[in-house]
Parts: C-alpha cells; structure tokens; sequence
C-alpha cells in the first residue's frame, strides 16, 4: 500500500474498536436479538423468502434502468404538484438542498443513510441552520458527536449507560445509568416534541420509490419521520437513484422484504408521499399546504451510482435494501461495528468507497478486512456475492481498470 | 490502481508461490515429506493433491506466532512482511528458520494427510502423490486479487498435472480444491480433470463400514468456510461423524452448517490482520464451546490453525482440535 501510514491508522481504528469492550457488549446484545427476532419473523411470514426473489428480480431489471425511472418518477411528482430533482453529485445535490433551505431555519431530519453518504447535517450546519436528528439512534450520535455505526441501528454501539450519561447532560435533567430505556425515551421524546411544529423544514430519505406515481415509500417505527415529513411546511427527501423501482406494486413488494429482514414482523409505520398536501373542500378549489407541507421537492442522487451500475459483478451493490441483516452476520462487523465501513458498511462498504467515492487506499483497506466467508450472502434477501465482489474489487486494485 | 493496494502479507505468500509453488517459499521436499513412509506412487490417473496448508502447516503455526506478536506490538505487521520479502531477495532465507522447526518434530502435524491416505486405501482407493512435483493451486494469489498471475499459475500446474498422467485428483485442503475444482476451469481452456473433496468420497463409501471410536466423546463439528459456503458440503462431514459408534455429535443452535461462524484466518486474512485474526479464532472457539465438547473435528488446516490458539488464549484444557480425517482414521482401526 503505498500510503501505509492510512492502512496502518485504519488498523488501528479497528483493533481499538476490537479491544473496546463496551462496544462488544452493545453487539453481543444486539446480534442475539436481531437473530431472534429475525428468525420469528421469517417463521411466521414464511412467504417473505420466495417474495425476496422476486424482489431481486425487480432489482436486477430496475437498476440498469435507474436513469429513466428517475426521469419517470419526477414527472410523478410534479404531476402531484411536487418538485423533483436530479443531483449528479452529492455537491450538486448539497447545492439544490441548500438553496431551499436558506439560512437560519430550524431543520427536524428523519434518518438517512444518503444524507450521511454526502454531509447533509453538516452542510446544513454549517450554513447557519439548526438541525435537529430525530431518530433516536441518529439523535445519540448527533449529540455524541459519532458517526452511526449501523443502517438501521446508529448508535449499536453505545451501551444504556452511555446513553443515560449522554442524556442527562445535555437534557439538564439528572438521569440514573440504571434508568429505564422507557425514561431514556421519553426524554428523547420531551427534548425533541416541539422541534416538531417549530421546525421550518423537514428532511427524510426513503426506503423505495415507485416511479409510476412518484411515491415515496418510507418504514419506520418511532413515528419521528411521519412527524418530520407532515408538521413543518415544506418537505425535502433525498434518495439514492438506486431506490427506484417501476410500480407501487414492485416497491411494496421491496418494502415489505426489506423490514421482515430487517427483524421486524411489521414496523409500525410506513408512509407513502406522493406529493404536497392539499385540499379541495372550500368550493373545489385545490389549495396547497393543508395540515400538511405546502412544498414537497424530492432530490435523486445519482453520485456514482450509474457509474457503479456498469460493472457487471459490482453492480448487486445497488440491488442492496438496507435491511442491515447482512452485519449481523459478519463476523469482523461483530467485534468492530461500523469502523470496518466508510459510508456502508463490511464488503459493500468497500465496493462503495472504491467505485462511488474513488477511494481507492480506504476501498483497499475495507476490500482486505472482509473474510470472503461469505455468512452475509447466505442472509441477504437479494443474495448479493459480496465474496465474488470482494474478489472482483481486489482485483481491480491490484491490477488496475482495463481499458 | 496499482499492486501497492495489495497488503504486504499477501504480496509475501504471492511471492512465495510464484518462485517456489508455496505459500512459504520452502523447499518442496520439506512439503513432500509425510508421505515417504506411505510409499504412494508418484504417477497414477487418481492422484491425492496434499496441497500447502496441511503440509507446513509446522512451519505457518511458528510464522503466524511471529506475525501475531509482532502485529501486538507498535511495529505492526506490515514492514516485517515487507522485510520477508527483501530478506528473500537477498537471498537469506526465512525458510532456514522452517527447516529447523522441522527437525524438531514438526512432522507430527502433517498427520491429517497421513489419515486421509489410509482412510482412503481402506475405501479401496488408491491415489498417486506427485510429492515435490505437485504444484500449487494458487489460491491465495485469486484471493489477493492477483488474477492474472492466479490463471498463469493455474495454466501451468494444468499442464504439470497433465503431462503427469493425471486424470483425476482427490482434494482435501478446501482452499486448494475449490480452486482446481472451481477455479481453475475459469481460466484454463478445456479443463478436463475430475475433482472431488475428499469429504465426498468418504461419505459415500462410510455406510458400509464398521466405524468405533476407541472411548465415548462428545464431538463438535466447524464448518470451512470454503466447503460448507462454497462447495455445499454440508451433510457429508455430519454423515460421516454420525456413523462413528462412540461420538455424540454436539452442535452449536445457531452458527453450524451455511451459518457457522469463520474461524478468523483464511483466503490470507491472517497475514494481514494477525491480531484480528486472533480475536475471531477466540470468538468461534467461544462459541463452539457453548457445546461442551471434548473434541473439535475441522477439516481445514487453517481452521484447525485458527481453533487450536483460540483454544490456547482461552486457555482451555481437555478440548482437542482433530481434522475429520485423523477421527476416521482411528475409527476405521478400532
């Protein structure tokens, strides 16, 4: 390796983590009840396994074609009187956000992975906003001043304890380390219940998007994203271009394998978002901004992806759901969570940095901390090889491109 | 790109095998040894391929014992592996350190291969050895990304098997066997020789033997990576230990068969991350202890590497590492 010195600071990053024995506690926790959960939800809709094949069929046909469903989906949207936007890069995408946003505007976010990808709270930050992470997991490692370490679990790694110290300091309310999670909670929940209905702006990703109608489909289970895209005025959502599939029926049918992989029987919510609220109920006359957004402006992030999705091998990256199941499988994310990872995760982490970010000494480092044990292809609802692709990314850091 | 991406510890085993046909750069004859009281034949259509792993795997246990201490340490592992080459190329040998591990009854570990040989002479089979004239697969060359050099190297051991009149080759190191049995038709036009895991042979064959353990144990059973995930062997290795009268197979709930847990080591990992390596090898040994075992049965040299000092830095007495082949062995003789 010629800059050594990156893969050395990089291996020490994870042997620290590895020797970090707060952080094996929180995934020894979190691994035994993901792999319970998971096989309770499996056994009990045991239709999901055959429903993920057919959901790596959508994929496979969907994402040669992410161009024109995204050309599709944004004539949806403005059909519904939204606003739909294409982002070659995550700058440009950073730009059309910001220029909505403004300056001095109070932001409540719902968790996004595509927003950690290019900066977003950061961004925003830095341009005089206050941003405000409502997904509790998100929210910790906001305050904690980390960076998430999991999909869908940000803050994996930090132990009740942690989080009861964190808590009490920021919330100028004393709460014991053996305190309930339930308290830990609720404090969340007082700290952050008015950002709700100040907040000028809401910000979400989306789990999936059906282009035939511009919908958005969004899973979760606290509830702070219906909050985030329904109380302020305006809605923004940013999506990967790789999230976009043909029709509703095809991103039910993503949505559906991507939350029982992900542990849940059914979460408790999912919200589909088409376009602005409105109503026509005074003398028929449409009005936009009902109870709900007046403006609803979705941002497609290309960002590599359409570059990424001509490698025949490295391609089944974008097939990812994001289910997270995948982690809790390998056994090097077991004891060093998201520090083997850049902005994904273990193997596809690697393909990532190498191909989206062209960081070819991090993609290195992540491409020879995978075991190619190949325990995270045997879960993957969409089978992704991430061993043959590990191999294939080997190879083209050893080797170079060919032309 | 270029191949200062790959880490040194790869670039050394690479080294190795381009200029001596081993992950080590030892002398062949040091590999070969094992065998010399077998008296196998060395030109047969049916060959045994021994492969690198079981047959230094002396000489990896004190290499990796090195790596890891140094890997503790501020040093890091990186240079010296850098310095392994440079010392190579000076012509002082690390090799000379191996061939005195040897001397000091090393041999004791090639035992698997021994095993596997007599379990098949009593199956009916009776395999070649091309003993310093068997090339290697390879393996870690595919692994580190190196295809080219992996498909050059796969070309010629085709052609060395060929002009050795062998038609068919029984595998047993599971990183060896997926590569000619996998592998090696990827980049060798018209391959035509019959690769088989010797886990498949015996399995087949075992129902019509008589099979005792000489005492009553608990057995458990982990999974290669390459032979459950890559290979599909997953029945054949619980088969065979079910027939041995004696052994109560004890399993893990949750991490057996496609979903057993890597023992840390593998496709060159160790050499790269020593430490981490370590600390996975303790983690799959926790695990497997959950069953209380007396015995752990692999079948893979580096498995059995990784479990015997996962065992060691738990410090755990009264469990033994045995390779599936040492167990029928015993039994077949009792």
């Amino acid at each position: 390796m010629n800059k050594s010195s990156d893969f050395k600071s990089y291996k020490k990053e994870i042997m620290g983590a590895a020797h970090d024995d707060r952080l094996r506690l929180a995934l020894s926790r979190a691994v035994k009840s993901f792999r319970s959960n998971v096989k309770n939800a499996l056994e009990k809709f045991p239709h999901t396994v055959a429903l993920a094949d057919e959901v790596l069929k959508i994929k496979e046909k969907a994402i040669p074609e992410m161009e024109k469903l995204t050309r599709q989906a944004i004539a949806s949207i403005e059909e519904n009187h939204g606003k739909g936007y294409i982002a070659g890069t995550a700058e440009e995408a950073l730009d059309i956000i910001s220029s909505l946003v403004g300056t001095k505007k109070l932001i409540v976010k719902g968790k996004s992975m595509t927003g950690e990808e290019i900066g977003l709270r950061e961004h925003l930050e830095a341009k005089g906003n206050e941003v405000y992470e409502t997904d509790l997991g998100e929210f910790i490692i906001q305050k904690m001043g980390s960076r998430p370490m999991h999909i869908l679990s940000p803050s994996i790694h930090v132990p009740r304890e942690d989080v009861a110290r964190l808590f009490s300091k920021i919330m100028g309310q004393e709460i014991a380390p053996d305190a309930d999670i339930a308290d830990m909670v609720a404090a969340a929940r007082e700290y952050l219940r008015d950002k709700f209905f100040r907040a000028d702006i809401g910000i979400s990703g989306a789990n999936v998007v059906a282009a035939e109608t511009g919908t958005l489909f969004i899973i979760e289970n606290e509830g702070n994203i219906r909050l985030s895209t329904s109380a302020p005025p305006v809605h923004i959502a940013l999506v990967g271009m790789e999230k976009l599939v043909p029709t509703l029926s095809d991103a039910y049918k993503v949505s559906e394998v991507t939350w029982r992989y992900a542990n849940y029987t059914v979460p408790a919510y999912v919200s589909l978002i088409s376009g602005p609220s409105k109503t026509g109920d005074i003398e028929k006359v449409t009005t936009y901004g009902a109870h709900g957004p007046r403006e609803f402006h979705v941002i497609f992030l290309d960002g590599g992806r359409t570059r990424l999705a001509k490698y025949p091998r490295l391609r089944q990256t974008l097939y990812c759901l994001r289910c997270g199941a995948c982690l809790y499988e390998c056994p090097v994310f077991a004891v060093t969570a998201g520090h083997f990872g850049d902005k994904y995760f273990t193997g596809i982490g690697a393909v990532w940095a190498a191909i989206v970010n062209k960081d070819l000494e991090k993609a290195a480092s992540l491409a020879y901390t995978c075991l190619t044990c190949g325990r995270c292809r045997q879960r993957c609802p969409v089978k992704i090889d991430v061993p043959e692709m590990i191999i294939e990314l080997r190879k083209l850091l050893a080797e170079g491109e060919k032309a | 790109m270029g191949s200062e991406l790959v880490p040194p510890g790869l670039t050394y085993l690479a080294d190795n095998i381009i200029t001596r046909q081993n992950i080590l750069g030892v002398t062949k004859e040091q590999g070969a040894r094992w065998a010399r009281k077998l008296k196998l034949p060395r030109q047969a259509e049916t060959i045994f391929f021994a492969g690198c792993g079981y047959q230094y795997s002396a000489q990896l246990e004190v290499l990796m014992s090195l790596v890891r201490g140094i890997d503790k340490s501020v040093i890091g592992s990186e240079l010296p592996m850098r310095f392994a080459r440079f010392q190579k190329k000076l012509g002082l040998n690390l090799p000379g350190i191996y061939s005195n591990i040897l001397s000091r009854g090393g041999e004791t570990e090639v035992k698997p291969l021994e095993a596997a040989v007599k379990v098949l002479r009593n199956l009916g089979i009776q395999p070649g050895y091309l003993a310093e004239d068997e090339p290697c697969c390879g393996a870690p060359l595919h692994h580190a990304g190196l295809q080219t050099k992996f498909a050059e190297n796969a070309r010629q051991a085709y052609r060395t098997l060929k002009s050795s009149g062998v038609k068919r080759v029984i595998g047993i190191v599971p990183y060896c066997t997926h590569a000619l049995w996998k592998l090696f038709p990827l980049y060798v036009d018209s391959y035509d020789l019959e690769v088989r895991h010797f886990l498949e042979i015996v399995a087949e064959k075992i129902s019509s033997f008589k099979l005792r353990f000489p005492r009553k144990v608990r057995v458990t059973y982990h999974d290669p990576c390459q032979l459950v995930r890559f290979m599909s062997l997953i029945e054949e290795p619980r088969r065979i230990l079910r027939a041995i009268e004696g052994i109560e197979l004890v399993e893990t709930d949750w991490t057996k068969g496609e979903w057993a847990t890597c023992c840390g080591g593998g496709g060159g990992f160790e050499t790269v991350f020593p430490e981490l390596s370590q600390v996975l090898a303790v983690n799959r040994v926790s695990e497997l202890l959950e069953t209380r075992p007396d015995i752990i049965v692999t079948h893979c040299p580096g498995c059995i590497m990784q479990l015997k000092d996962g065992l060691r830095q738990l410090k755990v007495d009264g469990v033994e590492v045995l390779d599936l082949s040492q167990v029928v062995a015993t039994a077949m003789e009792s």
